[in-house]
Order: structure tokens, then C-alpha cells, then sequence
């Protein structure tokens, strides 16, 4: 099974139409892969059923990079009782 | 003798949808008054108090000043109770008399005349239990009184109905500011201009097929056409506006372009160039520049619409035009299809196409498709901004009603977000 990085960069490239191998950790959302307000929404629901998750919105929508993207899928998997690969070190 | 308007939160709640979710039935508008004022002035009465459905009766007794959902109310006086969908007009009940209960073909309680002295006999811990006991022990009368059967008779009998209360508000003339060059066609005596309202050079006030009624503060921008029926309500602005014939416009709106046979709550915007066609609209709606609503069907059929997303009702009309909720936000050239249902607080992104026919409350019209979008948290930042902006605040108890609003709809729009997700995914 894809770790959870991978997963976030697979769902962020189908929606924002870019290369999976050029998406890193570091990277803004809106400021390095141009992600406009409503692909933001679009980038959320995908997450959600890319993992079978709910997030809270307001939360979600305030992660600025992919890094922080994944840390907080995971955190949200573990809340909600969901299995992942690689989840990242606290 | 005490006059109730009684709102029961039964099945027929829904009929009024997306209006009545923030709102008993008697607020709603039709001609120059609301359905209440025209209950309340064809009963004769001063004393009156309300019921309505629990999850709003903290925020509508925040909004009025007299008894919301107080069971004192039920002793100590003559009490007619009325169904608040009763047409006024058709109401010649008198208020005095024996106790008598109306009651439609359907079984239900239109209304309840109860003598001081038959009280005694009746439950007073539960309004629920109240007019059950009043069905139960008190003579039961069958009755054809003409009632408001959806949301949509409204809009269709605004016209009229704005003829009859200028009728029987009995006013004419101009006590407002009107500077010249204006034009004022048909009888003079159809048009009343309220003090404090400013109408520009340039406007056309044409009551030749009905009456017009400007009410206070009202201010009228140049190259607006106003015509008759009509009533632009308090401190409203018009701002070159083609507003046809059979408009209600409530008070503190701004609104351009062209709007006819439609009426407006009030506080809503549709500042700029745009069709607004027989509507129904919330309050704090703000329609972006180029929104638009089909009001009538290519092949000149009957309008249906979607009250719960799902079942399509016939009208009977060849003319409806959109019903849009309280707190509603669209984009600019947001296109409504022909009797389109909106729900309140739903914001609409235009995709350049007409939008489905129902978009449920709360929901984020993105890309095409209804999202959760930024979550109802961001939608009530945006109604506490907008409604700060005219000097009126959002409450805590206006939110603890939205919240019962945004649970009471959470099947309807899950649905709605699970059918976009499915849409998204086959992008």
C-alpha cells in the first residue's frame, strides 16, 4: 500500500494537473503549486475520499504545504480509526 | 380578545421552503404587508402573541415584541388562534362568539375560537396538546377557507394583492422629494411617495396598470422605471432599475437591473444589471452582477419545483422563477434554471451554464458540483459582515438557529456533496 505522502501527492497532482514527482513536502499550496480557492475545496474533498476521512474544513483548509498536509491526514486517520502506511513521526 | 398566529411545525412547513426555514409563515410577504399584518389587521386585534417552531422561537423573540411560545398566553382572555396560511382576505370569522374550531377537508385546524369560559376545559402545558384538546372538546366546524398552499402562490398573487393593500392602506400623493425632470404616467391617484423618499431626475413612475407605493426613505436613482403594481419598501434604493409590474421589494434593499412580478424580503442586493423574474428572495442576499433567473420554460409548460431536492411539484404556473434562501451569495453570471430552489445560506459559483434546479442550504456551489466547501463557520463570518454593514447584528441566538437549520438539512446536502465527489472523481 502507497504511504500517506504518497497518496497526498497522487490526489494533489490529479486535481492541480501536475507531476507527482515534482510535488515536495516544502511546498505551498497556493504558492508553489498554484492552487486557487475553490481547487483548495476540490483538494479537500478529494483527501477526504481518497482516505475514507472527514475533516473539519476550517482546519483543513489552514494546512499550507503538502508536509503539513500529511501530518494532519494522519493525525485525522488515527482519530477516526482509519489504517495508513508511513504514518510520519510526530 | 387575544389573537394567536400559530405556526405548527408540521409537513406544510416545507411548502414555504427555503423562506421559512429562518422565519414563521406570517413574515413572509405578499402585496405591501405581510401575511401577519394582514391577519392581525382583519382580526381587529392588539393583543397578540406567536408559536412557532421551537428551534427558532429564542431568535424570532429576539426580533418582536410580543409573547413567543409562552404558554401564559393561553388563559385569562377570549382567544382566537389562527393558521397562518389563512388568506386574510377570505378570513370573516367574528373574533367574539362561541367556541368554534375550523377545520379544513384535510383534518387540519385552520382556526380556534375559544370563549374565556371553555378554557378551563383545555390542557395549557402544550400548545401541541392544547389544539388537540380543542379538536377533541369543542364544536368542530368543516371549512373551505381559501389558504396559501405553497411559497409560489405568493409570488403569483403579489400583484393583486399589492392593489388591494393600496386600497386599503388608503394613501396617495407626494410627501417625498421629487426632482424634475420626472415623469409620472396613469392616475396620480395610484401613486404615493412617503416623506423622506428622493427620487432623482429622470425616473418614470407608471401606475397606468396599477397602483405604486414608495414608502419612506426610499431613494430612486436616475433612468429607473418603476412600474405599477408596485411597493418599494423603507429606505430601500433603486438604482436605475427596470423594475416591472407586481414587485414587493422589502426594506433596506439595493437593487438594479430588472426585476418583475418578484418580491424581496428585505436587506438583499441585486445591485447590478441582471433578470430577477417572479422570485421569491430571502433576506441578506446578495445576487452578484449578471445573475439571472429563467422565469418561464422554452416550450411554455408548467414550472415544477424541487422543495426537498428530490420530488418535482407542478406548479400549475407558466411563470416561476427562483425561490432563494436567507444569507444567499452568488457569483457574478450565476444562471438559475426555470423554478430553481436555493437554499439558504448557499453560496453559488457560476459555471457559465444554468445551475441544477435545487441546491440545498449551506452548501458551496463549486466547479459545478455542491462541496462543503470553507464549512458553515466561514458562511456565518460572511453574514456577520454583511449584516454589520447595515448596522445589524448577527446573534447568538440567530446562530443556534441556523445550527437546528443546518442539521434539519444535512440529509438533503449530504447527498448533494457525495453526488459532487462522485462527479469530481470522474473528472
Amino acid at each position: 500500500m502507497a504511504t500517506v505522502e504518497e497518496r497526498v501527492k497522487e490526489v494533489t497532482a490529479r486535481v492541480l494537473k501536475l507531476d507527482p514527482d515534482e510535488i515536495k513536502p516544502e511546498h505551498s499550496f497556493t504558492a508553489d503549486l498554484g492552487a486557487e480557492s475553490v481547487q483548495s475545496i476540490e483538494l479537500v474533498a478529494m483527501f477526504e475520499e481518497e482516505f475514507g476521512i472527514e475533516m473539519d474544513e476550517d482546519a483543513a483548509l489552514s494546512v499550507e504545504t503538502v508536509g503539513k498536509a500529511v501530518e494532519f491526514i494522519a493525525q485525522v486517520c488515527k482519530e477516526q480509526g482509519v489504517d495508513v502506511e508511513g504514518i510520519p513521526e510526530q | 380578545m387575544r389573537l394567536i398566529l400559530l405556526d405548527s411545525n408540521d409537513e406544510l412547513r416545507g411548502n414555504f421552503y427555503p423562506l421559512a426555514f429562518s422565519r414563521p409563515l406570517w413574515e413572509l410577504r405578499c402585496g405591501i404587508t405581510s401575511l401577519a399584518e394582514k391577519l392581525i389587521a382583519r382580526a381587529g386585534a392588539t393583543d397578540v402573541a406567536y408559536f412557532v417552531p421551537d428551534y427558532m422561537a429564542d431568535s424570532y423573540r429576539a426580533k418582536v415584541k410580543r409573547p413567543v411560545n409562552d404558554l401564559s398566553v393561553l388563559a385569562g382572555d377570549d382567544l382566537l388562534i389562527l393558521e397562518p396560511r389563512i388568506k386574510a382576505e377570505s378570513f370573516d370569522l367574528a373574533a367574539r362568539g362561541p367556541s368554534e374550531v375550523g377545520v379544513d377537508e384535510k383534518g387540519r385546524t385552520l382556526y380556534a375560537r375559544i370563549a374565556k369560559d371553555d378554557l378551563p376545559k383545555l390542557p395549557t402545558d402544550d400548545i401541541g396538546k392544547f389544539i388537540a384538546a380543542t379538536r377533541a372538546k369543542l364544536p368542530n366546524v368543516r371549512t373551505a377557507l381559501p389558504a396559501w398552499q405553497y411559497i409560489w402562490d405568493l409570488i403569483l398573487a403579489n400583484p393583486e394583492q399589492i392593489t388591494s393593500d393600496f386600497a386599503a392602506a388608503g394613501r396617495k400623493g407626494i410627501e417625498g422629494t421629487v426632482e424634475q425632470p420626472n415623469a409620472i404616467r396613469g392616475n396620480k391617484k395610484d401613486v404615493y411617495i412617503a416623506p423622506g423618499v428622493i427620487v432623482h431626475p429622470m425616473v418614470v413612475i407608471d401606475a397606468e396598470n396599477g397602483p405604486v407605493y414608495i414608502d419612506q426613505d426610499v431613494e430612486i436613482h436616475p433612468f429607473t422605471r418603476i412600474e405599477g403594481p408596485c411597493y418599494i419598501g423603507k429606505k430601500t434604493v433603486l438604482l436605475g432599475v427596470k423594475c416591472r409590474e407586481g414587485n414587493s421589494i422589502g426594506p433596506f434593499c439595493r437593487v438594479g437591473g430588472e426585476v418583475e412580478e418578484s418580491i424581496i424580503q428585505g436587506y438583499s442586493n441585486k445591485y447590478h444589471d441582471g433578470f430577477i423574474g417572479h422570485a421569491y428572495v430571502g433576506e441578506w442576499v446578495n445576487l452578484g452582477a449578471f445573475t439571472a433567473n429563467s422565469d418561464l420554460k422554452s416550450d411554455y409548460s408548467t414550472v415544477s419545483v424541487m422543495l426537498d431536492g428530490r420530488q418535482a411539484i407542478d406548479t400549475g404556473s407558466f411563470k416561476v422563477g427562483s425561490l432563494i434562501g436567507d444569507h444567499v451569495k452568488t457569483s457574478i453570471g450565476t444562471l438559475f434554471n426555470t423554478g430553481s430552489y436555493i437554499g439558504p445560506m448557499a453560496l453559488i459559483m457560476a459555471t457559465g451554464k444554468p445551475l441544477p434546479k435545487f441546491i440545498p442550504s449551506f452548501a458551496w456551489f463549486v466547479e459545478g458540483v455542491v462541496t462543503k466547501g470553507f464549512g458553515k463557520g466561514r458562511l456565518y463570518e460572511t453574514a456577520k459582515m454583511a449584516m454589520s454593514r447595515r448596522n445589524c447584528q448577527w446573534s447568538k441566538v440567530e446562530q443556534t438557529m441556523w445550527d437546528a437549520v443546518f442539521e434539519m438539512t444535512a440529509p438533503m446536502r449530504n447527498e448533494a456533496i457525495k453526488k459532487g465527489r462522485r462527479a469530481m472523481l470522474n473528472r
